[in-house]
C-alpha cells in the first residue's frame, strides 16, 4: 500500500515539478521579494516587518496559485485523457491513487514554499543584514494550509470538473477566512465555524518572535483533521464513480 | 499451450478459465443500457478475441471487468477468483489511445508502472531496457513522453502492460495508430505472450489482426454477445472446400465445370469452390487431366472481416423487423 502510494506521490512530484507554472510563478515571487523593500510606504524601523509581512503574503499568494494550477485538473485530466485506467486497472485501490495523487501535490507546493522561503530570507538578510528565519514558520503554516487546500480540490474533483474544483476552491478559501467576520470571538458560532486561521500566523511572524513549537504542533493536527475528513469524503465518493 | 483440464487421478488441481464472466449487464446513470447481458470465458494460455462494433458494449464489459466501471449485475473472475484489485496486481492492461504523464521520460513511465505492481527498482530497469527494445523504443527510454508520436505512445502503452510480466494480458486496440511494421511486431509479440503461456484479451476493430492471432473470439452487438467460438469453427463455411490448381487451359474440364463455384483465374492459377461431397470426383479428374495440376485442396474459409459483416447486417435486419 505504502510503496504504491509512494509511487503514486513521486510521478505526481516528477511530472509537476518539470510544469512551467510552477517555476514562472516562484520566478516572479522571487523577483516581488527583490522589490519588496523598494516599497515607498516603509517607515523607518518597521522596515523588517513590513518586509516579513509582505514576503509572507506573497508566499501564500504563489502556493495557493500552485495548490490550484496542479491540484484542480489533476484528477479530471487523468481521467479525460484515460491515463487513471492504467494505474486503477493495476488493482490500485481509488482511494491511494487519491492519497497518492495528494501527497504528489503536496510535495510539490512543499518545495516551492522552502525555495521562496530560503529567497525571501535571503533578501533579508542582504537588505537588512538579518537572518529572518521566523520566516520558516510563516511558510510552513501557509504549505499547511496549501496541503487542506488540494485535498479540497481532491475532494471536488472526484465529482466535477477543473472549472468547479477551482470556483470551488477559491470559495472554499473565501469562507474558511470569514470567521472573524461573522463571529464575535469565543461565542458557539466562532468555535464551530469551519475555519483554516489557525494557518495565518502572518502578524505574529511579521510583527512578533513568530509562534510556539505547541502551536505549529496544533496546525499539523489542523492539518491532518481537515485533510484526513477531505480524503475520506473524496475517497468514499470517487468509489463509486463509474469511469 | 492450451491449460487443459486435468485428470482428477493425477492430483493436479484443475486450471479454471483465465478469464469468466458471467451475465454482465452495465446500466448507466441515465438510462442508457450500455451492456444487456454478456457472458464470456477465457481459457487459460489462449489469445481472444472482442469483437463487435461501436456501441456493442466492448469497452464497457472490459471496463468492469477491471473494476473501472461498477457492473449492475453480473459475475466477474480473474484466473479462478473474484475480479479485484488483488487479482488486477496479476493483469497487464492497455487501454485503447494509452496517455501516460507528458513530462515523465519513457523510463519513469516504466518505473512507475513497475512500481505499481510491486517490483523492485532492479528488476524493473531489467526489464525496461528488454521491453522497450522489444516494442522498437530501444535508446528512446531518457525521452519526454511529450516528445512522443501516437504510434510511439501506443508501443510505450504494451510495454507498460508487459512491464511486471503478467499472467492475463488485456489489450484494447493495441495496434491502433500503429503503421503496417508496427502492426506486424505487435502481432508477433502477441504471439510470443502466448508461446509464453500468457493469457491475451484482445478487443480490436482490425479484423485481419484479429484473425491472424486469435484462437477464439467472442463477437458483441448491441450488449449481447452474438457469437462465439474458435476462429476456424466460425470461419469454415459447412460443406464446402476451396481447390487450388495450376493450368494453362482455359475453362475448366467439363466434367467438374457444373459444380464449380466461385472461379477466380490469374497467372495461370485457379481457384475454385467445390462441394466438400465432390472433393474426390474433382481429385480424380484433375488427376486424369494432363493439363491440370492440383495444389491443394481445404475446408473453404471466409475471412473474419466477411463473416463479421455478415453476422452484423444479419442481426440488425431482425432487429428492424422485429
Amino acid at each position: 500500500m505504502i510503496s504504491r502510494i509512494a509511487a503514486i506521490a513521486s510521478a505526481v512530484f516528477l511530472d509537476a515539478i518539470r510544469r512551467k507554472v510552477v517555476w514562472v510563478v516562484l520566478l516572479f515571487s522571487a523577483v516581488l521579494a527583490v522589490a519588496i523593500p523598494a516599497l515607498p510606504s516603509y517607515g523607518a524601523g518597521v522596515a523588517q516587518a513590513v518586509y516579513r509581512e509582505v514576503a509572507l503574503a506573497l508566499v501564500y499568494a504563489a502556493l495557493v496559485a500552485v495548490t490550484l494550477a496542479l491540484a484542480a485538473n489533476r484528477v479530471p485530466g487523468e481521467i479525460e485523457r484515460r491515463t487513471i485506467y492504467n494505474v486503477l486497472a493495476r488493482g490500485v485501490p481509488r482511494w491511494e491513487y487519491l492519497v497518492g495523487t495528494w501527497v504528489g501535490i503536496v510535495m510539490t507546493v512543499g518545495i516551492v514554499g522552502l525555495l521562496f522561503a530560503v529567497v525571501a530570507i535571503g533578501v533579508g538578510f542582504v537588505t537588512y543584514g538579518a537572518w529572518m528565519f521566523t520566516l520558516l514558520q510563516g511558510v510552513f503554516a501557509i504549505w499547511l494550509e496549501a496541503g487542506v487546500l488540494a485535498a479540497f480540490c481532491m475532494a471536488v474533483a472526484s465529482v466535477a470538473g477543473a472549472v468547479v474544483v477551482s470556483v470551488a476552491s477559491v470559495a472554499f478559501l473565501f469562507v474558511t477566512h470569514a470567521r472573524a467576520g461573522l463571529f464575535a470571538p469565543d461565542t458557539l458560532g466562532w468555535k464551530l465555524y469551519p475555519s483554516l486561521d489557525t494557518f495565518n500566523i502572518i502578524t505574529p511572524v511579521a510583527h512578533g518572535s513568530g509562534v510556539s513549537a505547541g502551536y505549529l504542533g496544533l496546525a499539523v493536527l489542523v492539518f491532518a483533521a481537515w485533510s484526513g475528513i477531505l480524503l475520506l469524503i473524496s475517497s468514499a465518493v470517487f468509489a463509486r464513480r463509474d469511469l | 499451450m492450451k491449460a487443459q483440464p486435468a485428470d482428477p487421478s493425477s492430483g493436479i488441481p484443475k486450471i479454471g478459465p483465465a478469464i469468466r464472466i458471467e451475465g454482465a449487464r452495465k446500466l448507466y446513470r441515465g438510462g442508457h443500457l450500455a451492456v444487456s447481458d454478456v457472458s464470456l470465458l477465457v481459457d487459460q494460455g489462449t489469445v481472444h478475441g472482442l469483437l463487435g462494433p461501436n456501441g456493442a458494449g466492448k469497452t464497457t464489459t472490459l471496463k468492469m471487468l477491471l473494476g473501472l466501471v461498477a457492473p449492475t449485475e453480473g459475475t466477474f473472475e480473474i484466473l479462478g477468483q473474484p475480479a479485484g484489485p488483488a487479482m488486477s496486481r496479476r493483469l497487464g492492461f492497455l487501454p485503447e489511445q494509452p496517455y501516460f504523464p507528458p513530462l515523465l521520460t519513457a523510463s519513469q513511465v516504466m518505473m512507475f508502472y513497475g512500481r505499481l505492481a510491486g517490483m523492485d527498482t532492479a528488476a524493473i530497469r531489467e526489464r525496461t531496457s528488454v521491453l522497450l527494445s522489444q516494442v522498437g523504443l530501444e535508446g528512446r527510454g531518457a525521452d519526454l513522453v511529450s516528445s512522443f508520436s501516437r504510434g510511439l505512445m501506443q508501443r510505450l502503452g504494451i510495454a507498460q502492460a508487459l512491464v511486471s510480466s503478467p499472467e492475463l494480458l488485456i489489450l484494447d486496440e493495441p495496434a491502433s495508430g500503429l503503421d503496417p511494421v508496427g502492426q506486424r511486431d505487435i502481432r508477433n509479440l502477441i504471439l510470443a505472450q502466448r508461446e509464453l503461456g500468457i493469457t491475451v484479451l484482445l478487443s480490436s476493430h482490425q479484423l485481419s489482426e484479429v484473425e491472424a492471432v486469435c484462437d477464439e473470439v467472442t463477437i458483441l452487438d448491441s450488449g449481447r454477445v452474438a457469437q462465439r467460438g474458435a476462429i476456424d469453427t466460425l470461419l469454415n463455411i459447412t460443406g464446402q472446400n476451396s481447390v487450388t490448381a495450376r493450368s494453362s487451359a482455359d475453362q475448366l474440364p467439363e466434367k467438374i465445370a457444373s459444380i464449380v463455384g466461385d472461379v477466380v483465374v490469374g497467372s495461370g492459377t485457379w481457384v475454385f469452390s467445390i462441394p466438400a461431397h465432390d472433393s474426390r470426383r474433382v481429385v480424380d479428374v484433375l488427376d486424369d487431366d494432363q493439363e491440370w495440376e492440383l495444389v491443394s485442396i481445404q475446408p473453404k474459409r471466409e475471412s473474419l472481416e466477411d463473416y463479421f459483416s455478415h453476422l452484423v447486417s444479419t442481426r440488425a435486419e431482425g432487429q428492424v423487423s422485429r
